[in-house]
C-alpha cells in the first residue's frame, strides 16, 4: 500500500504559506469564508431535494385516497391501478430483456474478452460504445423507436416497442455494474475453482457470478429505477392508455410517468390530484429500490472485507483509477450519473 | 456469499465418462448436454450481448440519418445559424426544393434551439459544479458520519427522483416561487449595473417562472448528484499524508483544499462535470415542463426558451400535421445533431479523464 | 341596444326552431344514408368486440375519456383506449394505421388529404375558444375585434387604455398598464383556431404576414410570453396582470376560478358576442349548409346573426379502409354512438367539457361518413 507523499506537480508550484503570503488575517477570513461556503453549498443541495420530496408528499397527501392503488382510471378521476401495474410490467420486462443482455455483456467485458499483452482485457471499443449509448439522449431513442417500431414495423403504440427502447437505454448501466462487480471478485476464487478441476462455465456460474451477485443485483435494481422513472422515450412508443391492453401490438400501454406529465394540464381537477398521486407512487417505488440496493451494497462490503482478509490481494486486469468516474461502486448517484 | 470453502464443498462437475448402466432419462440427457456445452453457451451468449449496445447505437444513428436526409439537403448550413423556425402554411400549397416537398413558407433555423441548449446547460454547470465541490468538502472533511450519511443518502435520492417529478415540482411549485420571490430582486440588482450584455440579460419582465433560468436551476439540481457523488469519492481517495503535511506547514482549510486536495482530483472533477453536461444537454421532460417550450431565443434569462431535446418532444406532434413530412425530417435532423453532440461530449469526458489520470494523480490507498 | 338584443334573441329562437326541425328529420336522413351498411333504428350498430385505440387532440381527450367509459358500459365487449398526445399525432397515427381513431381539432391539411385519399375527417362535436384577460379593475366583458387582437399580438397596441380598445368599450375605465400577450409555445389546435380568426379578420395584416397554423412565428410584441398547455395559459395569465390569452372552452371553469375575464368578440355581422350556448349554436347553424360532405371547413368568423366567431368542429380522423371488417364495425359503432344525441352527444357528456352537439344535418353527414368505413 503505497502513498505518495508529494502532491502532484500542479499543487507544488504554490508558494509555501509560511513565506511571503497574504496576511494571516486575510488567510483566516478566507478559511472561514470557505467553511461557510461548503456548508451553504450542502444546504443549497439538500433543501431543494427535501423540498421536492416533501412538496410532492404534501400535495398528494392533501387529496390522497387509498383506492387510487386498486381502482381503474376513469374520466372523472378514479385510480391508477393499471398505470401502476403497467409501470411494474415495464420494470419486469426491462429486468428480463436488459438484465440478460447487460449481465452477459458485463461477463464478456470482465471474464471473456481476450487478455492483451499489456495484461488488460480487450474490448475497450465495445465498452466505450456501451458507455456512449448510456449517454445517448432518451428522447432521441424514443424518436428512433417511434420511427422504427411504431410506424416502420406497424406495431403501433405498444408494450414491445417501449420495452425495446427502455432496454436499450439501461443495458449499458447493467453491463457496467456487472463488469465492475465481477472485477471485484478476488482472483483467488477463480484460481481455486480452476485448481479444483471445475470447468470454466461451471466456475463462472457457481463461484464467480455467485460472489458478484449482490453487485449485479444492485445494478439491476437501479436499472429498474431508471426504467420506472422515464417518460420521454415512452410517450412516442407506449402511447398511453387508461387500462391495460389485451394484445401485445397495436395496443397503447399505461404507465405512471405519463400521468405526472400530462394530467396536471387537464380541465378536471380530480386528474390534477392524480398527477401528484402518480408522482408520489413513483418516488415510493424508487425509494424502495434505493433502500434495497443500499442494503445489498452494505452486505457486499461486509463480505468483501471478510474475503479480503482470507485471500490474497485482488488482481484486476484494469484497476479502477482515481479520477475515473466510472470506477465508482454501485450507488444510484453513480449509476444515474449515466457514467 | 459463497466463499472458497463453499465452492470446494460443491459437487465437482462430473464428466459423463462414468459408465451409465441404463440409458439416461431424457431430462438428464438434456441437463448433461447443457453442462457439457456450458462454456460455449456463456462464451457465445456474452459475445452476442456485448455487441448489442454497439448495434443499437449504429441502428439509432442510421435511422436518424435516413429520416433526416431530405432535411439535411434542403436546410443546408442555414439550419445552424438561421434564427427563424416556421412550419409555413401547412394548409397551403406544397413547394419543392431540390425535389424535396415542403410546406410553402417553411423555414427551419435551429440556432435559437441550439443556443438555448447551450445556455441552459452552462447555467446548470455554473450552479452545479461549485455547489457539488463545496458539498463534497463538507461531507468528506467536516461533518461527522451521523450527519453525512443521511445527507449523502438525500443526494442519492435526488438522483433517483424521476425527472418528470422534478419537472412537475419545478413547473407548479418552484418556478412560480422563484418568479415571485427571487427573480424580481435579481432584476432589480441587475438594474444597478450598466445596461450592457451580461447584465441586461438579467433585466426585464420576470415572467411566471417558466423559462431559461428556472430550467437552468432545475437542470443544475439534476446533475448535482452526478458531480457531487463523484467528487465525494474523489476527495476520499486523496491520501491523508499530503493534507496533513499541508496542515503541519500551517495552511488553513482553504489553502489545503485549494492547493492540495483540488489539484489532486481536478481531472476527475472535470470529467464528472463534462458527464453532467452531457446529461443536461439531453434532459428532455424536465426542460419541456419548466422551460416554456419556446422556439425563439429567450429575450432575457427569465423568459421561455427551448432546448433540442425538449423541442423534439414538444414539436413532433405539430410537425406531424405537415403532410409533406418535411417538418418531421427536420426534427430528425435536430435529433441527429443532439446525438452527435452527446456522443462528442461523452467521448471528450472519457478522453479528459483517461489522459489526465494516466499522468496525473497516483493511486492512493487500496 | 335593447332593440339589438331583442333582434338577436329572435334570431336565436328561429335558429333553435330550425334546429328542432332538422333533428326530427335526421333519423330519416341517416337511415337513408346507409347504402352499404344498414344502420339499426337505435342509430348505433352492435360491435363484435375488441379494442379500439385513440390518440390525438388534448382538447378532445377529456371527452373521449368520457365516451370510452360510457360506450363501454353499453357495449362491454369493446374496450376503447384513449391518449391525449396532440392533434398532429392523432392525424399521423391514423395515417400510419398505428391507431384506429385519431382525434384532431383541425381538419386534414390539403397535402395530407391528397397523399392519403383513404383518410376522412368526421365532425364529432363543436368546440369554441375564449379570449381571456387579467385586467385589474375591469369586471365586465370587454369587447374586442379580431383586428384589434391582431394589433395587440403584433405589438402595435401595447396599453390596455389604448384608443383602439377604449373606442370599442365606451364607459369602461381601462387601466394604463401594458398588455402582455400570451401564446401557446407548444404546437396546438388552439393556436390554429386563434390565428385563423386573426387571419380572417385582418387579412391584409396578420393574414399575409403570419398566417395560421398549429405553431406560428409570433411577432415580437413587447413582453410577449409563451405558455405550454391550456392550464399554462390560465395560470400564466393569472400571474401576469395585463395579460391576454386564448384558451379552449373546456378550460372556462378554470379561467373563471383564476379570476380571469373573457371577451365578447366581434363577429362578421359586427356584433359582439360571448361564447354562450346560443351564440355557438347560431354560428354553427350558419355553417350547416356550407359544410361539405367530407366535413372539411373552418367555422371561424362566420356570418351568423348573433354567432360567436371562434368555433370549430372537433374531428375523428379515420381510415375508410380498415384491415378487418370487425374492427371497421367497432369503429363505426363507437363513432355512431358518440355523435348520437341520445348517447355520446347528450348533454351529460358534452356539457362536462363545454362542447356542443353537431347541428342535426351535419350529424347526418357524419353518419354517412362513418358508414363509409369498411
Amino acid at each position: 500500500m503505497t502513498t505518495v507523499a508529494t502532491p502532484p506537480a500542479s499543487g507544488s508550484k504554490a508558494p509555501s504559506p509560511l513565506s511571503a503570503g497574504p496576511s494571516t488575517r486575510r488567510r483566516r477570513m478566507g478559511s472561514i469564508g470557505f467553511r461557510i461556503f461548503t456548508y451553504a453549498a450542502l444546504l443549497l443541495i439538500v433543501v431543494p431535494a427535501a423540498w421536492v420530496l416533501l412538496g410532492v408528499l404534501f400535495k398528494a397527501a392533501a387529496h390522497w385516497r387509498w383506492d387510487v392503488l386498486w381502482t381503474k382510471l376513469t374520466p372523472a378521476g378514479g385510480g391508477l391501478r393499471d398505470q401502476i401495474l403497467g409501470t411494474l410490467i415495464l420494470m419486469v420486462g426491462v429486468l428480463i430483456i436488459a438484465g440478460t443482455i447487460g449481465v452477459l455483456a458485463g461477463i464478456h467485458l470482465s471474464e471473456m474478452a481476450p487478455i492483451r499483452k499489456n495484461g488488460k482485457r480487450s474490448g475497450g471499443f465495445l465498452r466505450t460504445s456501451s458507455d456512449v449509448l448510456a449517454g445517448f439522449p432518451s428522447i432521441v431513442l424514443g424518436y428512433v423507436g417511434y420511427t422504427a417500431f411504431v410506424v416502420g414495423l406497424h406495431w403501433g403504440y405498444s408494450l414491445p416497442a417501449a420495452l425495446i427502447i427502455l432496454s436499450i437505454m439501461v443495458v449499458p448501466y447493467i453491463a457496467k455494474t456487472t463488469e465492475n462487480s465481477l472485477r471485484q471478485v478476488p482472483t483467488g476464487y477463480r484460481e481455486g475453482a480452476e485448481a479444483l478441476g471445475m470447468t470454466m462455465g461451471y466456475s463462472l456460474r457457481k463461484v464467480v457470478l455467485k460472489s458478484a451477485a449482490p453487485g449485479i443485483v444492485t445494478g439491476l435494481l437501479l436499472a429498474m429505477a431508471i426504467a420506472c422513472g422515464e417518460t420521454a422515450p415512452l410517450i412516442y412508443t407506449a402511447g398511453f392508455a387508461n387500462t391495460l391492453p389485451h394484445t401485445l401490438t397495436h395496443a397503447q400501454f399505461p404507465y405512471l410517468t405519463y400521468v405526472v406529465f400530462t394530467f396536471y394540464d387537464q380541465p378536471n381537477v380530480q386528474l390534477h390530484y392524480l398527477s401528484y398521486d402518480a408522482a408520489l407512487i413513483l418516488i415510493v417505488i424508487v425509494l424502495l429500490l434505493l433502500v434495497l440496493s443500499r442494503m445489498l451494497v452494505a452486505r457486499t462490503q461486509r463480505h468483501a472485507e471478510g474475503a479480503r482478509t482470507r485471500t490474497r490481494t485482488p488482481r484486476s486486469p484494469r484497476r479502477p483509477k482515481d479520477g475515473d468516474p466510472n470506477s465508482g461502486g454501485v450507488d444510484l448517484a453513480g449509476v444515474a450519473a449515466r457514467f | 456469499m459463497t466463499s472458497v470453502e463453499g465452492a470446494a464443498g460443491a459437487p465437482a462437475p462430473v464428466a459423463p465418462s462414468g459408465q451409465p448402466v441404463r440409458p439416461e432419462p431424457f431430462l438428464r440427457r438434456v441437463g448433461t448436454f447443457f453442462r457439457n456445452n456450458e462454456e460455449h453457451g456463456w462464451r457465445w451468449g456474452s459475445r452476442v450481448a456485448v455487441y448489442l449496445p454497439l448495434a443499437a447505437l449504429i441502428f439509432a444513428v442510421a435511422i436518424l440519418a435516413h429520416k433526416a436526409w431530405p432535411a439535411i439537403r434542403v436546410n443546408g448550413w442555414q439550419f445552424f445559424y438561421g434564427k427563424n423556425w416556421t412550419y409555413g402554411q401547412s394548409y397551403g400549397a406544397v413547394v419543392h426544393t431540390d425535389g424535396v416537398a415542403h410546406a410553402a413558407g417553411s423555414e427551419f433555423g435551429a440556432w435559437p434551439i441550439v443556443a438555448g441548449t447551450i445556455q441552459s446547460s452552462v447555467i446548470a454547470l455554473i450552479i452545479a459544479v461549485p455547489l457539488s465541490i463545496g458539498a463534497a468538502f463538507a461531507l468528506t472533511e467536516r461533518l461527522p458520519g451521523w450527519i453525512t450519511r443521511p445527507l449523502g443518502f438525500a443526494i442519492e435520492i435526488l438522483a433517483g427522483v424521476p425527472s418528470v417529478v422534478i419537472g412537475l415540482w419545478g413547473l407548479l411549485t418552484f418556478g412560480p416561487w422563484l418568479a415571485q420571490h427571487i427573480y424580481p430582486t435579481l432584476a432589480d440588482i441587475a438594474g444597478w449595473f450598466p445596461d450592457v450584455e451580461p447584465f441586461s440579460f438579467f433585466r426585464g419582465p420576470t415572467g411566471a417562472g417558466e423559462g431559461l433560468l428556472t430550467a437552468g436551476i432545475v437542470l443544475g439540481m439534476m446533475i448535482i448528484p452526478i458531480i457531487a457523488s463523484t467528487t465525494r469519492d474523489l476527495f476520499m481517495s486523496v491520501p491523508p499524508l499530503p493534507k496533513e503535511g499541508g496542515e503541519a506547514l500551517g495552511m488553513t482549510n482553504w489553502e489545503v483544499a485549494n492547493r492540495i486536495t483540488l489539484p489532486w482530483v481536478r481531472s476527475g472533477i472535470i470529467g464528472a462535470s463534462v458527464l453532467g453536461l452531457g446529461r443536461a444537454l439531453g434532459e428532455t421532460i424536465a426542460v419541456a415542463l419548466v422551460g416554456g417550450a419556446s422556439l425563439r431565443l429567450a429575450p432575457n434569462i427569465y423568459q421561455p426558451f427551448g432546448t433540442i431535446a425538449a423541442t423534439i418532444l414538444t414539436q413532433l406532434e405539430g410537425a406531424l400535421t405537415d403532410g409533406t413530412g418535411f417538418a418531421v425530417a427536420t426534427l430528425a435532423e435536430l435529433a441527429l445533431v443532439l446525438a452527435v453532440i452527446s456522443v462528442a461530449v461523452n467521448l471528450a469526458s472519457r478522453w479528459i479523464v483517461a489522459r489526465t489520470s494516466r499522468v496525473g494523480a497516483p493511486v492512493g490507498g487500496a | 341596444m335593447t332593440k339589438l338584443m331583442r333582434a338577436t334573441r329572435l334570431t336565436r329562437g328561429a335558429v333553435a326552431a330550425v334546429a328542432a326541425c332538422l333533428a326530427l328529420s335526421s333519423v330519416v336522413l341517416s337511415t337513408a344514408a346507409s347504402a352499404s351498411t344498414k344502420l339499426p333504428s337505435s342509430g348505433v350498430e352492435t360491435p363484435s368486440g375488441g379494442t379500439l385505440t385513440e390518440t390525438g387532440s388534448t382538447l378532445l381527450y377529456p371527452l373521449f375519456n368520457l365516451w370510452a367509459g360510457g360506450y363501454n358500459e353499453k357495449f362491454t365487449s369493446v374496450n376503447v383506449q384513449t391518449a391525449g398526445t396532440g392533434s398532429g399525432t392523432g392525424i399521423s397515427d391514423a395515417e400510419n394505421n398505428t391507431v384506429d381513431i385519431g382525434a384532431s381539432d383541425a381538419y386534414l391539411s390539403p397535402s395530407v388529404a391528397t397523399s392519403n385519399p383513404d383518410l376522412t375527417n368526421i365532425p364529432l362535436a363543436i368546440s369554441s375558444q375564449i379570449v381571456a384577460y387579467n385586467v385589474p379593475g375591469v369586471l365586465s366583458h370587454l369587447k374586442l375585434t379580431g383586428k384589434v387582437l391582431s394589433e395587440i399580438y403584433q405589438g402595435t397596441v401595447t396599453k390596455w387604455n389604448a384608443s383602439q380598445i377604449a373606442n370599442l368599450n365606451p364607459g369602461v375605465t381601462l387601466p394604463n398598464i401594458p398588455i402582455v400577450t400570451l401564446h401557446r409555445s407548444d404546437s396546438s389546435g388552439d393556436t390554429f383556431l386563434f390565428t385563423t380568426y386573426l387571419s380572417k379578420t385582418d387579412a391584409s395584416g396578420w393574414g399575409t404576414k403570419i398566417g395560421f397554423n398549429t405553431t406560428v412565428p409570433w411577432p415580437a410584441a413587447p413582453g410577449a410570453l409563451g405558455e405550454s398547455g391550456n392550464s399554462g395559459m390560465v395560470t400564466g395569465c393569472k400571474a401576469t396582470p395585463g395579460c391576454i390569452a386564448y384558451v379552449g372552452i373546456s378550460y372556462l371553469t378554470q379561467a373563471l376560478q383564476a379570476g380571469l375575464g373573457y371577451a365578447s368578440l366581434q363577429n362578421a355581422k359586427g356584433q359582439y358576442e360571448l361564447p354562450t350556448q346560443a351564440a355557438i349554436a347560431a354560428e354553427a347553424a350558419s355553417f350547416v349548409k356550407k359544410t361539405p360532405a367530407n366535413g372539411t371547413i373552418s367555422l371561424i368568423y362566420g356570418s351568423a346573426n348573433g354567432g360567436y366567431p371562434i368555433i370549430n368542429y372537433e374531428y375523428a380522423i379515420v381510415s375508410t379502409h380498415q384491415s378487418s371488417s370487425s374492427t371497421a364495425k367497432s369503429i363505426r359503432s363507437f363513432l355512431e354512438w358518440a355523435i348520437n344525441p341520445k348517447d355520446g352527444a347528450g348533454a351529460s357528456y358534452l356539457a362536462q367539457v363545454n362542447f356542443q352537439q353537431l347541428p342535426s344535418k351535419v350529424e347526418a353527414q357524419s353518419v354517412k361518413q362513418i358508414l363509409a368505413i369498411q
